[in-house]
């Protein structure tokens, strides 16, 4: 056909795609400029030695001493909808193989080493139980860098179950951490973990289904107890689902006020969905969603947008919501260390953290990163998700570093509740 | 006593190795449950018996609360896996029956190609069979799409998914060739002139099936049913994708204790019970069947 020039290098956006054709001319006038650039470089913190002629991917590594040694496949276990995907334009455009991503398939390049991502994490304590044994016996889990939210990180970090970051290999992390996301009490320097992504828990839900059923579409958590039980599913992340128990009974969802009464009247709230058909799921509910088989249900913010169908909303309650953030951890005994910190270093580069950011929905701890977004996508410091509200943000809550006793009853009533 | 006179003249190589070759045939197999049955059989005892954590370790303490929690807590599960494995047995009997009879006494050349077909869904590993009842039964499924949109005869809020319906038809799906096969090799031995004689002694057909047919067939019922009803006890996959919180099964919470929560003492005694609790059913199924005869 026509063989002429090969399109410029750079993706279209998920929401720029479906914008159309009107903007088509500004989307090619900004792929004919950012392009060659989020392309090759991680920018601004590159050793400054590499940078300036040259257009060619020229980081990093190029300088690293010898012992650097990039090795691989890279085992990246991940949530689903947790970064940049080939849309279906840049698969047909041929720029990238479907079912790919540009921000792992440019790292593939740039260091000339295989990354074997997965989507591997559903929920925390469920993943978490596949690494246990090995981390436990002193041997490798088979991966060498793992997504997982602060209290499970925390959890590892203090079990001495990660490996030390090299700090030196890690620039963009060290340099473009949000302030907001450092000295974190369980690792004030970092020394273990850098953050992917922050995001709410919320409400999603089938909008064109509720209204076929005539139901409201739910604004506040309460809603949801007016829909039929069977078509609702709440989160297998326990911390979640009675996070936002508590905040439909009114109960500030502090850890250090919270008691073991407060978490029983949540149960008992929940039971009677329970008996009528409520599930517990962990990410699989973008699955429920595709299905239409779950008309509402607790959901992290960003899924839906990226991965559902465009009946799928997400909503902030009025209530309130979860906040949490995921953290990429290497587990002890990985075995290509190394090319864990050049992936950490690479997704802290405010392009590449854009480009994921805008895909995923998600908050991105990359500081830089926003302005990049809003380059990349334009209008998107509307988008809540991105960019939370005042509003929003001030009603955030964090329950997720229990107490050990809070947390065996939390355990305990989740199991009772889900059966178990 | 050895009948033959050949073996009397004492234990040369070939005496003694003939005595001993039982058991080194079955030295292998005896080896293998040592291993992989018995030893952690008695660790899952001794958790059982003990207290403590993963983290700190498990000391045997010769405590029953593991099992008086596992009994006061989980009776309705337990009851569930005995309602569903007990419902999808019988129901595996009753659309196995037919077809391994049509296959032992009907199938002709057929018969090979009959049998390849019972087990082909084999070839696809459990879960993607399980999971693909998840997209049968959806609620825009194939089955219940058409019965909503189409037709109208279900309202848009029916579902199958997450009742114990879902969850029978899945276990019996997975485990019917369990069924036909012991099921067919029990009636195919069947002596087709047995049935005529009785014809021949006036029995009418019926009379026939009921008085020779169906006797003689028992112990294939007997094997299909053991194999069948053992296995959906103790399944989890199927309530785990097809099930709700509320139609859990014992390997269900099994597997949540063990993996999940890390409560061995209460897993391994719930795994104990599970195990008497079958064997005891198996015995009064034996004694009600009297397998002395059928096996013997």
């Amino acid at each position: 056909m026509n063989e002429q020039d090969p399109p410029a290098p750079r993706l279209v956006s998920r929401r720029r795609f479906v914008q159309g054709t009107a903007m088509a001319g500004f989307a090619a006038f900004l792929a004919a400029c950012t392009g060659t650039k989020s392309g090759a470089s991680p920018s601004e913190t590159a050793p400054s030695a590499a940078a300036a002629a040259s257009t060619e991917p020229s980081v990093g590594p190029t300088a690293a001493p010898t012992d650097k040694v990039v090795t691989g496949p890279l085992k990246f276990a991940n949530w689903p909808a947790y970064i940049d995907q080939t849309t279906a334009a840049d698969a047909q455009s041929g720029l990238l193989p479907a079912g790919s991503s540009k921000t792992i398939e440019d790292f593939q390049k740039t260091y000339a080493v295989q990354v074997d991502y997965e989507e591997k994490i559903g929920d925390n304590p469920t993943f978490f139980e596949t690494i246990r044994p090995a981390l436990a016996g002193g041997l490798a889990t088979g991966w060498d860098l793992v997504v997982l939210t602060d209290w499970m990180a925390a959890r590892i970090i203090a079990k001495s179950w990660a490996e030390q970051i090299d700090q030196e290999n890690v620039p963009n992390c060290a340099n473009n951490l949000r302030d907001a996301l450092r000295g974190q009490t369980w690792d004030p320097n970092n020394d273990f973990h850098y953050p992917w992504q922050s995001g709410m828990t919320g409400i999603g839900y089938n909008a064109k289904t509720l209204a076929e059923n005539k139901i409201a579409e739910p604004t506040k958590i309460a809603d949801l107890w007016s829909i039929p039980a069977d078509k609702l599913t709440f989160l297998t992340e326990a911390r979640d689902t009675f996070g936002l128990g508590l905040l439909k009974l009114g109960i500030e969802p502090d850890p250090a006020k919270v008691t073991s009464d407060d978490l029983k009247k949540v149960a008992d709230d929940m039971q009677p969905l329970v008996d009528k058909g409520l599930r517990f799921t962990g990410n699989e509910y973008l699955q429920d969603f595709g299905q239409k088989k779950v008309w509402a249900a607790f959901v992290w913010s960003g899924d839906l947008a990226s991965s559902g169908g465009a009946d799928d909303k997400f909503a902030f309650p009025e209530e309130g919501t979860m906040i949490w953030t995921d953290n990429m951890l290497i587990p002890k005994g990985a075995v290509n260390k190394y090319t864990a910190e050049l992936m950490m270093n690479w997704v802290y580069d405010p392009a590449v953290a854009a480009q994921i950011a805008d895909y995923v929905y998600y908050v991105s701890p990359v500081s830089g990163a926003n302005e990049k977004i809003k380059a990349l996508d334009p209008g998107a410091e509307s988008n809540p998700l991105l960019f939370p509200t005042a509003d929003i943000v001030a009603k955030q809550r964090n329950f997720q570093f229990l107490s050990g006793e809070l947390e065996t009853t939390l355990n305990d009533l989740f199991a009772t509740l889900s059966g178990l | 006593m050895t009948a033959h006179p050949m073996a009397r003249p004492g234990p040369g190589l070939r005496g003694r190795l003939g005595r001993a070759l039982p058991y080194i045939l079955l030295a292998p197999g005896l080896l293998w449950l040592t291993v992989f049955y018995v030893l952690p059989a008695i660790q899952m005892f001794t958790y059982s018996i003990s207290t403590g954590s993963v983290e700190n370790g498990y000391t045997i303490t010769l405590s029953a609360d593991a099992y008086s929690e596992a009994l006061g807590k989980f009776g309705k599960q337990f009851l569930n896996s005995i309602l569903y494995g007990g419902i999808a047995t019988i129901l595996t009997l009753m659309i196995g029956f037919p077809v391994a009879y049509t296959i032992a006494f009907r199938g002709g050349r057929y018969k090979n190609l009959i049998l390849f077909l019972v087990i082909a869904p084999f070839f696809t590993s459990f879960l993607i069979r399980t999971i693909s009842w998840k997209i049968l039964l959806g609620d825009e499924g194939p089955l219940l799409a058409p019965l909503k949109h189409t037709f109208g005869l279900l309202p848009g809020t029916f579902s199958i998914l997450g009742t114990p319906i879902a969850q029978v038809a899945g276990i019996t799906y997975n485990f019917l060739p369990f069924m036909i096969l012991p099921l067919y090799v029990a009636l195919e031995k069947i002596d087709i002139r047995l049935v005529e004689a009785a014809e021949d002694l006036y029995a009418n057909r019926s009379a026939a099936f009921r008085r020779v047919t169906l006797p003689l067939a028992l112990p294939g019922v007997f094997a299909g049913s053991l194999l069948t009803f053992i296995p959906a006890m103790g399944d989890y996959i199927n309530a785990e994708l097809l099930g709700s919180p509320g139609t859990r099964m014992i390997g269900n919470v099994i597997q949540n204790r063990l993996l999940v929560q890390n409560d061995y003492p209460v897993g391994s005694a719930l795994s104990f019970l599970l195990m008497a609790g079958i064997l005891v059913a198996v015995a009064v199924y034996a004694r009600l069947l009297g397998t002395e005869q059928l096996t013997g």
